[in-house]
């Protein structure tokens, strides 16, 4: 009895802690207040949630605190967007990033190459600063004269806004396809393999004194070939692929954002490890700068790109059903007519928001739960967690762990994104928002602790969520007749002073370890 | 007497700054043709333009050296630091416009509630350390930046427009007496930044650079930690509440962005640009960024936060001791430069 105590200690205070507080919380409220209430604590739960995990993830291996992680939760969001709304500009968009990615991810070979290279110090560096510049500024020239379908921020009827307010009434708008003017397209594929790779020759070459020696295999050529392969295909097919994308089912489409958002979350996750994270290790207060920088250069490009104004990510076609039999009483009525809502306990209860976006939430919460207890990976990570030293000691190589783990956790977030997205909307400002709910509840929950992520989330979605309700309902205070309504900027005020107190009383957060 | 020049000479960078910061209005005021008198009462155009511009830069550097003070020498991260700022110019600009209090009294006023601030955030500092303390003072900050934009307050702060129209007192008014209020705001700041050389170099100041250094070992040599750090903590308050009150003298609007989260971060900037833990980079780091703003705004528009934001982590990653911080590394080399150069300048004996 003691030892299943002891063993399941954090299931049970998490139990605990949530009984409590839904007893505390849900007196004087009707039961179909109470259900909703509770059902959307979940839903922003589960996205404070992927925020969140990735967070700790970071922080807990790397002793990074990811400050970028609201703006890359934006930056998923926004993908998914793009995505969704308008793959012509996504199919555009893959050419161009592929072929750089492939004249990059060549600069191993160019390492070799660089090695044999002698010219002496100053030379070397001077000639590497030049080949630089001309790779990059040529590559920036082609780039500008690459043609993509875009929106017009200043053109109202061109406007993201007016892009996804009809595809949400189900018209979207095909606008007409861009085609290569400037510049011809052989010479723009050519020319931004070569100057891509021109740059990363010249990188290498700057590194040359420090490169490690690595053998090349037929890996190190088959990833680029690759990458100029589907970037070239992505070209030739290109208005066939638009169309055939424009046509699909939008379940399917939705599905193509996400992966598409997630992965483009675990590629920026990885770059920004490697290339500006790395060279700070030994210097943790200026990592938490560089992300807090990156954090604001992210908004402002966001800001500069989509734009301002808010705008939505339309539902895809299995959350929005409505006439006929909807709202829908019973899951059978729900699975034929893909109702937008449900009727629970007599309320209406909105599918998307506050039952499928909880459910993906459960999801990602066990399968990261098991990846970390269960695999190979995961155990290294969490021994890398409480001592990093000695897992290195061990011969493990913990610089591709960390990479890994800054992707995944990037990732996670970018995910978050894009699955909020269509409840939430989208602003250049949601990032923000949502750093600080999952920074309080890393704080309540333990800084470092995965199930303390999972619970400081839902406890700050719940009281959240509670606190909108009261503001709405109001509560009778004793003794007296009065009732008290909690005006909105309390909703945000009342978790971070739970926040303050918790942290006050237990230094680690509630399921963190003691210092 | 020797004791006395001593003191001239190690602070002469900030005399000299003092003194030509004095003048600058009249060398303005010359360039543009208009006579010292004429700058005196308040009437060149440009010179007046660009004493506003001090001003602003003046204000600034106080909050920066208050952070400088708190996170460059003591290491204390705090993510809350506007908050001081945010609080002093506010209950300056409600104490003028809605209590109608004589202003030595509203002096008094911010002075005592920066020193209650200051101890209400170290009831806290005992009990978290490192990033715990980072992330309580963000969220204490949070808390007062949501009540000051939060629609019930909206008769005494004005919510998300910010606080308008505070009866400037006439004989430091912004605008007829703006010289005035110029050489206010410069003598402030160098007595600021003379205290806290002073308070660096004393003993008091060798224990915070200690605790800034390794505080488990300052603990170990029997120093309280603790009060050393409550003592930093409001001295930063006060000078951060005094720049907060003259921003709200000196703005026509006090906005609640003062109060956010990026108001810190732009303190974090102008220290990290001027050199962590330097103090005098605090100043040197909010006249490059504040004039790079000004150009750059005035010449690009909105977008030159993004160029802003590059610059930030460039300095992170490639000049992370800020300008005068590289500057006192190369002290060495460039004295070897000039003599070598006033040797080749030297007739040969």
């Amino acid at each position: 009895m003691k030892t299943t105590l002891r063993k399941n200690s954090k299931a049970i205070i998490i139990l605990v802690v949530i009984a409590a507080f839904l007893f505390v919380a849900a007196r004087g409220m009707s039961g179909k207040d109470v259900i909703i209430t509770v059902l959307r604590g979940f839903s922003i739960g589960s996205v404070t949630f992927l925020v969140a995990a990735g967070f700790s993830l970071i922080f807990g291996l790397l002793d990074v605190l990811n400050l970028s992680q609201g703006t890359l939760y934006m930056i998923g969001a926004y993908v998914g967007w793009t995505v969704y709304v308008r793959p012509d500009t996504f199919v555009d968009v893959l050419t161009p990033i592929l072929l750089i990615l492939a004249g990059f991810s060549l600069s191993s070979l160019w390492e070799r190459f660089a090695k044999r290279i002698q010219l002496g110090a100053k030379p070397q560096k001077i000639a590497a600063w030049v080949m630089i510049l001309v790779g990059f500024g040529l590559l920036a020239l082609i780039l500008t004269r690459y043609p993509i379908a875009s929106w017009d921020l200043n053109n109202y009827s061109q406007s993201p806004i007016t892009y996804s307010y009809m595809a949400d009434q189900g018209m979207p708008i095909i606008p007409a396809e861009a085609v290569f003017q400037k510049i011809s397209p052989f010479v723009a594929v050519i020319g931004i393999l070569v100057t891509s790779s021109l740059s990363a020759f010249s990188i290498a070459l700057l590194n040359s004194g420090t490169a490690t020696t690595e053998t090349a295999n037929w890996r190190k050529y088959f990833v680029p070939g690759v990458l100029v392969l589907v970037g070239v295909l992505a070209l030739v097919f290109n208005a066939r692929i638009t169309s055939w994308m424009y046509g699909m089912n939008s379940n399917w489409l939705f599905v193509i954002a996400i992966l598409v958002s997630v992965i483009s979350g675990v590629g920026l996750g990885a770059l920004m490890e490697t290339t500006l994270i790395r060279p700070l290790y030994s210097r943790p207060i200026y990592q938490l700068m560089l992300t807090l920088g990156l954090g604001t250069i992210g908004v402002q490009i966001v800001q500069a790109v989509w734009g301002r104004p808010e705008f939505v990510l339309p539902k895809p076609a299995l959350f929005t059903g409505t006439g006929g039999v909807c709202p829908a009483t019973n899951l059978a009525d729900l699975f034929e007519n893909h109702c937008s809502t449900i009727l629970l306990l007599g309320g209406r209860v909105r599918v998307y928001d506050e039952i499928f976006i909880p459910i993906v939430g459960i999801i990602v919460l066990i399968v990261v739960w098991i990846l970390l207890k269960r695999s190979r990976i995961g155990m290294i990570i969490r021994a890398g967690v409480q001592d990093r030293q000695m897992v290195e000691a061990l011969g493990i190589n913990v610089r591709r762990v960390f990479t890994l783990v800054f992707a995944l956790g990037v990732g996670l977030a970018a995910f978050g994104g894009a699955l909020a997205a269509p409840s939430s909307g989208l602003t250049p400002m949601m990032g923000e928002k949502l750093l600080l709910s999952a920074l309080i509840a890393l704080a309540i929950g333990g800084l470092t602790s995965f199930p303390g992520a999972a619970l400081g989330s839902l406890l700050v979605g719940l009281i959240q969520q509670f606190m909108i309700k009261y503001g709405q309902i109001g509560i009778p205070l004793p003794f007296t007749d009065a009732v008290f309504k909690p005006s909105p900027p309390l909703v945000p005020a009342s978790t971070v002073l739970l926040m303050v107190i918790v942290l006050l009383i237990l230094p680690g957060g509630l399921l963190g370890t003691k210092e | 007497m020797k004791n006395n020049t001593n003191v001239f000479i190690k602070n002469r960078g900030i005399l000299i700054f003092f003194a030509v910061m004095l003048l600058a209005p009249f060398l303005i005021g010359l360039l543009e043709g208009s006579s010292p008198a004429v700058i005196l009462n308040n009437r060149g155009s440009m010179s007046k333009f660009l004493e506003g511009l001090g001003i602003e830069i003046f204000i600034l550097a106080m909050f920066a050296l208050s952070y400088d003070l708190l996170f460059g020498i003591t290491g204390l991260l705090s993510f809350g630091h506007s908050m001081f700022f945010a609080v002093a110019a506010y209950l300056t600009g409600i104490a003028l416009k809605t209590m109608h209090l004589p202003f030595w009294q509203v002096v008094l006023l911010v002075l005592l509630v920066a020193v209650i601030q200051a101890l209400l955030f170290s009831l806290v500092l005992p009990r978290v350390k490192g990033v715990t303390f980072t992330l309580v003072s963000l969220g204490l900050a949070s808390v007062f930046h949501i009540i000051v934009m939060s629609s019930d307050m909206i008769n005494l702060t004005g919510a998300d427009v910010g606080l308008q129209g505070v009866p400037v007192p006439a004989f430091i008014s912004p605008v007829s007496e703006r010289l005035r209020f110029y050489v206010i705001a410069l003598s402030l700041l160098v007595a600021t930044f003379l205290f806290y050389r002073r308070f660096v170099a004393s003993p008091t100041g060798r224990v915070c650079v200690a605790i800034r250094e390794n505080e488990g070992r300052a603990k170990m040599l029997g120093y309280n930690t603790t009060l050393f750090k409550i003592v930093v903590m409001v001295i930063s308050s006060l000078t951060a509440s005094i720049a907060g009150l003259l921003h709200a003298l000196y703005q026509p609007i006090i906005s609640p962005g003062v109060a956010d989260l990026g108001y810190t971060v732009m303190g974090l900037l102008i220290v990290l640009v001027g050199g962590v833990g330097t103090l005098s980079g605090a100043i040197v780091g909010a006249f490059a960024l504040r004039l790079l703003d000004f150009t750059l705004r005035r010449y690009i528009g909105e977008s030159a936060a993004i160029i802003t934001g590059a610059i930030y982590v460039i300095f992170v990653l490639f000049v992370p001791y800020g300008i005068i911080g590289t500057m006192n590394l190369r002290q060495f080399k460039t004295k070897q430069g000039w003599q070598r150069l006033l040797g080749l300048l030297k007739p040969k004996e």
